[in-house]
């Protein structure tokens, strides 16, 4: 992909509406947005403001209803459905806030396995793997399940598998949600690490110190972005 | 490979995970998988398999045919005819079943055997194991030589190949041994002994006045070799032609009769067959309800996977990728079905072999070999794909954004592929409970049957006579001097003689023409069955003189010919009494007496006009004794053995057998049918209510958060109770409304092997409905009272 002069997200008029019982709902209503690479962005806002949906949009787990989608210069909103999934295991790394990691697979075989998907070499694999599980530093724990670790070490290896692949972005929902204080700030040091080191970064919180981390704040209510700024999302 | 490889150690590491699941699942399948294992390994030995010959499909047998039924025994003129004529077939051969008398070495033995014609070895060109077989080229009519099969070998001359050679007495006359057959060499079915006619036929068990110009007496089968050339079209042409000929040359016997051929493969099993095809279609209905629930696991597995499938797409799995993965779960599920199957299938034909009337043929064949493991193999991967397929496109499609953050708690419960397996899976339990319904209330009947004749206190006794020892003068004399001494006896004081016995499987029939009566049209039967017996005869047998009088001793061979008839035969008399009138069975006989009816082919088979003729005039070498004795089959034998041996000590008597024997023997295959349709229809069932189970306990489960809102609404615990089993109920209904009609419509395929019972008997139908739908309703019981115990303040926490 060329990823030179413009935008690596370009997102234009995207409107989310859901249908349920003659009941429309507008989660989204014409949100602009443009991402840069490298760059650390926060979305924050109340419940219901639509953060979770725009995030899940920007990752390809859903699908706008209006509006273009541009990832790294790609228009990508009206994909197929084996071609979003293409996007998503090269382009896109997801951080969860329940982790979402595979219970019956391994801490090194959860890692391993969006590169499975990719169909790389199993050396090239094992390589990346013990490479992304260093960088967030739970090699030690390769072999473990996920049920064998505390919550803020599964979040880490939950950050491993996204970074695995390389992805152009890294997608994290509330990514502190379910953890105390302290592994809550460790995974944000780590998220910052990752960014100093290049990666590109879009969180949702709706925690205003998390948010604090990131280079530029969005503000969403009613799915309309109606605060942008640079340091800190009020 | 490497992709490939991982999700097979996924797979099996997910299923050591869930136990209970996978016990469950192995169960269902190794069950489905077994039966079918089973009983496709009968169908394939019986009827499918190739019969162990060389060209086995040019090997034919042929039949006499009228409008109305096929006959495949013939009467040495028209074989000869035959033989002579019909130029599509390389060899033509005869043969007559035998019980053949084996003596000079050891003890006397009795065993089944053949005598045949000189070409029956070129028929079916089944080389022998030891020795050489006789051929037409080769050998001359009455040259004494037999061949034996390998059972004889190894239990007489323990395999030793000195055997050939050798010279025993078979009937009486010196024979030499000359060969061996394989155990695979079958025909007829149950033979150890295979010996050459005297004639270019069979000799005829009766006396016949024409010999080799008969027509009348049809006693022995003909089986043929179709030419490498030929086409059976043009044999068959043959045939008709030859027959069209005879009947216009020989009305008497012939009219409105001609030939044909038949594969002699099909032939031998025309009897079975369709009851087979319906048994493997009975069970194969059983695995596909194994699958259902297998699906309907694997489903509910599938909603409980929902977060690990979402995570999945998420991270960049396309839907083919998923549905790889989940195909090969479920292939490795079925696989290992698939093996316990196997395991299964070899303990279930065990125990059907056992259980396995003896009459079905080429039971012998019958092996869980190569054919059988590559068929449980195509099964267990069909299997796998048709239960994996729904389930796998089912989860591949998560709602990503909802599975992602809950798991799918809150997102749609997807029972609906589910509800229509549940309704197919009763819908076909209820086919196969008013299959295995109609096969027992019929069974029922035929067993209520009341056969004309006692039912108890009834022990039958073979007394076979060798021809070639016994003229007809000694087998009168044979036979009354054993009467005499086993009346003497208190054992056997109530004793008669009698060919044939009932429900024995003879067929023997005479002509029938009453004098002064018009000449039956040919569409009708002019036949009686005919039987040979001693005084007292009715008497032991529990049959009523309803006219006339009993055979005496007055009616000796030279005394005037005379016949008893029973009631079924009165209609051939015009309304007249039989009594002092006049028949014609190929000699005329005058009517004495008249009695009850009696069935002597089958219980179902309504009684057939009969004669009786007393063996002082018509003997036969084939008599028995019937002995009416409370004192057992057991005490019955010794005394008879003493009585004969008094009279002949080289002769051994035949089977004993009791009445409830022959009575049982007689209702074997039906008995077997019922059996394997009920303990199918039993399964059905089973795995019918343990999937109305599985998804209203899985819809339970699912629907608690929306149960506490109705219980915290002020909903009582039983209107919650009524609500689940409301749910099961009413799937089950959708199901018993679709099964009726299938059924229904499925019934005429058992139409054929039912007895006075109708296949849309109205009482059948209802009580099965209101079984399943009760099975049904008990199975919704545990999820109903476990939703009525919701606590509603749990529930909505976790809502």
């Amino acid at each position: 992909m060329n990823a030179s002069a413009q935008p690596l997200i370009r997102l234009n008029g995207i409107k989310k509406v859901f249908y349920t019982d003659e009941v429309e709902t507008h989660a989204l209503a014409g949100i602009h947005l443009e991402i840069q690479q490298g760059e650390y962005v926060a979305i924050a806002g109340p419940s219901g403001c639509g953060k979770s949906t725009l995030l899940a949009i920007l990752g390809l787990l859903d699908t706008a209803s209006e509006g273009t989608y541009t990832l790294n210069g790609n228009e990508v909103a009206n994909l197929s459905l084996s071609e979003r999934a293409r996007v998503r295991n090269r382009e896109i790394g997801f951080i969860f806030q329940s982790f979402n990691l595979i219970g019956d697979l391994t801490v090194f075989e959860n890692v391993e396995l969006p590169l499975i998907y990719r169909g790389m070499k199993a050396a090239e694999r094992r390589e990346r793997a013990n490479a992304a599980l260093e960088r967030v530093g739970m090699a030690h724990r390769a072999k473990h399940l996920p049920s064998q670790l505390s919550g803020g070490q599964q979040q880490r290896v939950a950050v491993a598998r996204a970074v695995g692949g390389q992805p152009s972005i890294l997608l994290a929902d509330e990514p502190t949600g379910n953890l105390d204080s302290k592994n809550g700030e460790a995974v944000m040091d780590l998220l910052r690490e990752l960014h100093r080191g290049g990666a590109t970064i879009c969180m949702v919180t709706h925690d205003p110190r998390y948010a604090a981390h990131a280079d530029r704040g969005i503000h969403l209510f009613d799915g309309r972005v109606v605060e942008e700024n640079v340091g800190t999302v009020v | 490979m490497g992709v490939l490889g991982q999700d097979i150690r996924y797979a099996l590491r997910s299923f050591r995970r869930a136990p209970g699941f996978t016990f469950v699942a192995l169960i269902t399948l190794a069950l489905g998988i077994g039966g079918t294992t089973a009983i496709f390994s009968i169908v394939d030995g019986v009827v499918l398999r190739p019969l162990p010959y060389p060209q086995p499909e040019r090997i034919h047998r042929l039949v006499r045919v009228n409008a109305r039924s096929t006959d495949g025994s013939f009467s040495a003129a028209d074989y000869l005819d035959v033989k002579r004529d019909t130029k599509a077939f390389v060899s033509i051969a005869a043969l007559r079943e035998d019980i053949i008398d084996l003596t000079g070495r050891g003890e006397p033995q009795r065993v089944p055997g053949a005598q045949t014609t000189g070409g029956f070895f070129d028929v079916f060109m089944a080389p022998p194991i030891a020795g050489r077989v006789y051929r037409e080229a080769t050998d001359q009519p009455g040259a004494a030589v037999a061949v034996i099969s390998e059972r004889l070998w190894r239990q007489q001359f323990g395999r030793e190949a000195g055997a050939i050679g050798t010279k025993v007495r078979i009937n009486g006359t010196p024979t030499e041994i000359i060969g061996v057959m394989p155990a695979t060499f079958r025909h007829p079915v149950v033979a150890d002994v295979w010996t050459l006619s005297p004639l270019e036929v069979p000799v005829s068990p009766v006396p016949t006045d024409d010999g080799l110009s008969s027509r009348d007496v049809q006693y022995f089968m003909a089986v043929g070799r179709l030419d490498e050339t030929a086409a059976i079209g043009a044999a068959r042409e043959q045939l008709k032609s030859v027959g069209a000929r005879l009947a216009r040359e020989f009305p008497d016997t012939n009219r409105d009769r001609t030939f044909d051929a038949q594969p002699l493969a099909e032939s031998l099993v025309a009897d079975v067959r369709g009851a087979l095809w319906i048994l493997l279609g009975a069970v194969g209905f059983v695995l596909l309800i194994a699958c259902a629930n297998v699906a309907g696991l694997l489903m509910a597995r599938g909603a409980a996977r929902r977060r690990e499938l979402a995570v999945r797409t998420a991270i960049g799995a396309d839907r083919g990728r998923l549905m790889q993965q989940l195909m090969t779960e479920s292939l490795v599920l079925a696989g290992a079905g698939g093996g316990l199957g196997l395991l299964a299938g070899a303990w279930i034909l065990q125990g059907l072999m056992a259980l396995a009337p003896d009459n079905i043929p080429r039971l012998n064949e019958v092996s869980l070999d190569w054919r059988v493991a590559a068929f449980t193999l195509a099964a267990t991967m069909a299997v796998g794909v048709l239960f994996g397929l729904a389930p796998a496109m089912q989860a591949s499609q998560p709602e990503l954004n909802t599975d992602l953050k809950d798991g799918g708690r809150s997102g749609t419960t997807r029972t609906g592929a589910r509800s229509v397996m549940v309704v197919a899976q009763v819908a076909l339990a209820l086919v196969l409970l008013i299959g295995a319904g109609l096969m027992i209330t019929s069974l029922a009947r035929l067993q209520a049957v009341d056969p004309g004749f006692r039912t108890t206190e009834l022990v039958s006794v073979e007394l076979l006579l060798p021809q070639a020892r016994y003229s007809e003068p000694l087998q009168r004399q044979f036979y009354a001097g054993a009467l005499e001494r086993l009346r003497a006896n208190p054992v056997t004081a109530r004793s008669a003689l009698i060919f044939p016995f009932p429900l024995g499987g003879s067929n023997a029939r005479a002509d029938f023409e009453v004098e002064g009566q018009p000449e039956r049209p040919s569409s009708e039967d002019a036949h009686a069955e005919l039987n040979m017996v001693s005084d007292g005869y009715f008497a032991t047998a529990g049959l009523r003189l309803i006219d006339g009088r009993d055979f005496t001793v007055a009616d000796g061979p030279d005394a005037p010919p005379v016949v008893i008839v029973n009631d079924a035969a009165r209609g051939a008399f015009g309304g007249r009494s039989p009594i002092g009138a006049r028949v014609n069975l190929g000699t005329w006989v005058t009517v004495v007496g008249v009695v009850s009816d009696a069935r002597r082919q089958s219980l179902d088979t309504p009684p057939q006009p009969a004669v009786y003729l007393p063996y002082t005039q018509f003997v036969m070498p084939y008599m028995g004794v019937l002995v009416q004795t409370g004192q057992g089959a057991g005490a019955t034998a010794l005394v008879v053995r003493a009585a004969v041996a008094d009279l002949d000590p080289e002769l051994p008597i035949g089977e004993v057998k009791t009445i409830e024997q022959l009575i049982s023997e007689s209702t074997g295959q039906p008995r077997f049918r019922s059996f394997l349709l009920a303990a199918f229809a039993a399964l059905a069932l089973l795995l019918a209510a343990v999937g109305v189970y599985g998804l209203i306990s899985f819809s339970v489960a699912q629907r608690v958060p929306e149960l506490g809102v109705r219980l915290a609404l002020g909903a009582s615990p039983w209107q919650v109770f009524r609500l689940v089993i409301g749910r099961g109920v009413q799937l089950a209904v959708a199901g018993v409304i679709i099964g009726l009609a299938v059924a229904a419509a499925a019934a005429r395929l058992v139409g054929g092997l039912l007895f006075n019972t109708s296949t849309t008997d109205p009482v059948i139908y209802a009580c099965v409905s209101l079984l399943l739908l009760t099975i049904a309703a008990l199975a919704c019981y545990v999820p109903a009272r476990r939703a009525m115990r919701v606590d509603p303040m749990t529930a909505l926490r976790s809502e």
